[in-house]
């Protein structure tokens, strides 16, 4: 299951020698992950260079998230462009600074670019990306972080501005490709009218290091679901009660533990024939067992009463519970159909109502897993790939229905990750699947656990709808 | 809340000259400067020693082999054996601390007479064998050892490098920031010039040697005789001939283009003082005469790892607060110069309403402080900062400044290690 390339571009010798002998092997990098629980200031000490064009929306809620988070910023452009960053530099200790492009400090290297393009509205605009972002790209340090701020372009007034908008995200995408080497990301935020401020936990989230394997990604800021009274930096979830299902191992147990170290109870569901494995989970992450077969017509009942009569009711469901049963459709029998719809996408759906009608509290977050095989198709996945697809549908509708609770709905696309489930495909495929992302690499459980973790948290009321992708910028369904 | 009737007072308080570490008194430890203090404050307030409770002592490097050192000069001192002693550590606050808890004892009623203070000797701190070594040597400390076990510890003592004594510093434990690195942060994060620096460090010196050629300091300062037979009578730190040119000269040592020197740091002390406290009811029964009381006290921490100094910001205004008085009403302002960029940085936070907005929930700063009621007679950057004892030396100083300057109240605040802020309130008695 270990990753071979990545052992030996962790180690800085053997790394060294097959750079000096020109071996023609892509080196991955070795990624920058978050330690510990989330951090009061995520950004502490990292540069962030910001820019943005006339009629931007986003700079003082940009100013107030990185001095809040601990950032240095430096501003591009126009003097006034500074002003938003003053006052919040003045309160946290980090007095914005301007940076000249054609005058770059040599020893400045950035943790993150932060670019304003909701003020576009022509494609002329455009070259301001280029202004920005050329000069600028090679001052990365490595695992940096781009984020490139836009409007949605299906809401945009005019046609010019609707693909100066949707030029955003072929950029980002790119983009994404050229830096992805160095263990660097990039993405786009679209961000509705009135949500700007909205934008602060999603930028701590994509700046930090909890978002190392989401790359080339776009993500959508509105304002549907009611905004939490407080939002806590550190140990959001204290307090609140979270189901995870399919808990016993990988990318179930890692969320559990992630969700655990920000003072969640975790409740571990699993079957009972995994009655060992989930157990030592919840024991690990103090939190509880249930089990229950998601595909048991009871078992929506069961789990209801469990989460009533033990917990008083449940504030996050992670829908994580899967199986794939691969097969071309000429071959498939109907029992692999049907089991795979059935437990992937059916229970998901009973499971869901159940706890809608009863003990799911208002201001809750649901998660639900998709797969990129959801969104892209895979050979031999017929019936996976439609369960998995049925998610992002059901996920993006039940959204709407449920925003008005204060309910945020949101789905993870997971790539290629280290799992029992990719160990188990054939040593050449797993290889090339491993390499053809942006970073070059199999994502771990515990990344797909800090994106769950995130749309978990009462911030994550910016997001609903929608499907994250994390996947190290995988090339398929891109 | 404490009863009007059962307020503690200050009498009187006197402390060591303050000198450079490795000098003067490099022969005695904490337990010996602690002695001097407190024996200089019984002979001078004449306090009958049968009225004493206990002595409450602030230290920060304790040594190792008698940690409580209040006990220790109880015991130096031949003071009544019943006189009970205890000793408080709060990194740079020790010595307000010392004093808080005295103060607190009296007002709840569980002591009448109290004498708090601290000292540090910086020049005898101890220097840790590491903990492997204290494992290996476990055989040996333990019963009769046998050749085998010896060999055995020798054995566990290789390689040498992972054996040797480490140097003490003055470093965080959770970020291992050295603490002038960390005024050096906070002096490019507020925007903190060199030449504010400088300037403040020399008003600091001109004030401390003014206060010193006129006497005024004269009467908190009690001579030392030292054990190597010597009389060390004043402070040896203050320079009345220094100037912003002159420090201007001086080059950085923390950062390579960093802003922070030796003269506008504090330098490493030795020294000690205390402070006699007691009921009011007390004073007026032995006929002395209390010179001030304590309004409030605050302590508060904030994140080593952000801003490791600014805990005064915060503090300050909370001590105010809970003396039911603003910024304005303050007669005198009194803060531990641990560095004069930390002594800034906090200046500028109180006088913002960016800061005021974002980190006090309050809509308006807490205010500007005109200098000329900031650290009257100078500072630790001149006078000196052994740590345990600069609370005590500042709550003298402010006590003998409310009454020879007739003024009501004086407001303290200092920085500590770990990120801690002290503030207090204090106020004249009559």
């Amino acid at each position: 299951m270990s990753d071979f390339l990545l052992e030996l571009s962790k180690n800085p010798t053997t790394r060294k020698l097959i750079k000096t002998v020109g071996l023609p092997v892509p080196m991955p990098p070795v990624l920058r992950r978050a330690k510990g629980p989330m951090e009061d200031r995520p950004l502490h000490d990292h540069q962030v260079i910001y820019g943005a064009t006339s009629g931007g929306a986003m700079a003082s809620a940009c100013a107030l998230t990185l001095a809040r988070a601990g950032a240095d910023p430096w501003i591009v452009g126009e003097d006034a462009l500074r002003l938003p960053f003053v006052e919040p530099g003045e309160a946290f200790g980090r007095p914005p600074r301007m940076l000249e492009l054609t005058e770059i400090p040599d020893r400045l290297r950035a943790n993150a670019l932060l670019f304003d393009a909701t003020g576009f509205e022509d494609p002329d605009a455009l070259h301001s990306l280029y202004e920005f972002f050329h000069p600028l790209i090679s001052r990365l340090d490595a695992g940096a972080r781009v984020v490139v701020m836009g409007r949605p372009a299906e809401a945009a007034a005019t046609p010019r501005a609707a693909a100066a908008q949707a030029a955003l995200e072929g950029f980002v995408r790119s983009l994404a490709k050229e830096i992805g080497r160095k263990g660097s990301t990039a993405q786009l935020v679209t961000v509705a009218p009135q949500a700007e401020p909205r934008v602060e936990p999603v930028l701590r989230f994509l700046l930090s290091r909890r978002s190392a394997f989401i790359s080339g990604q776009p993500l959508h800021v509105d304002a549907k679901v009611t905004w939490p009274q407080a939002l806590p930096t550190v140990r959001p979830l204290d307090g609140k009660v979270a189901l995870v299902t399919g808990a016993a191992r990988g990318i179930g147990a890692a969320t559990a533990e992630l969700l655990a170290a920000e003072g969640a109870h975790v409740v571990c569901l699993d079957r009972p024939q995994d009655d060992a494995l989930a157990s030592q989970v919840a024991q690990r992450v103090g939190g509880s067992v249930l089990l229950a077969d998601v595909s048991d017509p009871e078992a929506p009942a069961t789990i209801v009463r469990e989460l009533v009569e033990r917990h008083g009711g449940v504030d996050i469901v992670v829908h994580n519970a899967g199986i794939t049963r691969d097969k071309t459709l000429a071959r498939m029998k109907p029992d692999k159909w049907d089991s795979t719809i059935d437990i992937n996408l059916q229970a998901v759906v009973r499971i869901t109502e159940a706890l809608l009608a009863g003990p799911l509290r208002d201001g809750g977050r649901i998660v639900l897993l998709s797969s990129i095989a959801g969104i892209a198709g895979n050979m031999g996945q017929t019936n996976y790939a439609a369960s998995k697809a049925g998610i992002v549908g059901y996920t993006r509708t039940l959204a709407e229905t449920v925003a008005e609770r204060g309910i945020a709905v949101n789905a993870i696309a997971p790539g290629f990750i280290e799992t029992r489930l990719t160990a188990a495909i054939p040593v050449m495929i797993r290889e090339v699947a491993r390499r053809l992302s942006n970073l070059g690499q199999g994502g771990l459980p515990r990344d797909v656990g800090d994106a769950i973790t995130f749309l978990s948290t009462p911030g994550a009321a910016a997001i609903t709808g929608r499907t994250l992708r994390v996947c190290g910028g995988a090339l398929v369904g891109a | 809340m404490s009863d009007r009737k059962r307020r503690a007072v200050v009498i009187e308080g006197v402390r060591t000259p303050f000198v450079k570490a490795f000098s003067e008194l490099l022969k005695m430890d904490t337990i010996a400067l602690g002695d001097a203090a407190v024996s200089a404050l019984l002979e001078r307030t004449e306090i009958p020693r049968a009225e004493i409770d206990g002595i409450v002592w602030g230290g920060v490097i304790l040594p190792g082999l008698a940690p409580n050192v209040a006990r220790e000069i109880v015991l130096d001192l031949r003071l009544p054996a019943r006189v009970e002693g205890h000793t408080v550590t709060r990194a740079c606050a020790s010595g307000l601390q010392a004093i808080t808890s005295a103060v607190h004892a009296i007002e709840r009623g569980d002591a009448d007479v109290m004498i708090a203070g601290g000292s540090d000797s910086t020049s005898n701190a101890e220097i840790k064998l590491p903990q492997k070594v204290v494992h290996a040597l476990a055989p040996l400390a333990f019963g009769k050892a046998t050749p085998l076990d010896m060999l055995g510890v020798l054995g566990q003592l290789v390689p040498l490098t992972e054996v040797l004594p480490k140097m003490p510093k003055i470093a965080e434990r959770t970020t291992g920031q050295v603490m002038g690195e960390a005024a050096e942060d906070m002096a490019r994060r507020n925007e903190i010039s060199r030449e504010a620096q400088d300037e403040f460090a020399v008003r600091s010196h001109h004030r401390a040697a003014a206060a010193i050629t006129s006497g005024r300091l004269r009467k908190e300062v009690a001579p030392v005789h030292t054990p190597d037979g010597r009389i060390v009578t004043a402070d040896t730190l203050v320079r009345a001939d220094t100037s912003v040119e002159a420090l201007a000269r001086l080059r950085p040592v923390f950062a390579k283009d960093g802003t922070l020197t030796a003269g506008n740091s504090s330098p490493l002390t030795d020294g000690a003082a205390a402070v006699l406290l007691m009921s009011e009811d007390k004073a007026r029964a032995l006929g002395m005469t209390p010179k001030a009381a304590f309004r409030s006290f605050s302590y508060i921490g904030v994140d080593p790892a952000d801003q490791l100094l600014m805990g005064p910001a915060l503090a300050m205004p909370k001590a105010l607060e809970r003396a039911g008085m603003t910024l304005a009403d303050a007669d005198l302002v009194d803060m531990h110069e641990a560095f004069a960029a930390q002594v800034l940085s906090v200046l500028k936070m109180l006088g913002s309403d960016a800061f005021a907005r974002a980190r006090l929930g309050r809509e308006r700063a807490v205010g500007e402080i005109d200098p000329a009621r900031l650290n009257v007679h100078g500072g630790s950057v001149a006078i000196g900062h052994p740590f345990g004892a600069t609370g005590a030396r500042m709550v003298t100083t402010m006590a003998n400044e409310l009454v020879d300057a007739d003024k009501e109240t004086a407001l303290l605040g200092i920085c500590a290690a770990g990120g801690l802020g002290a503030g207090a309130v204090m106020e004249r008695v009559t």
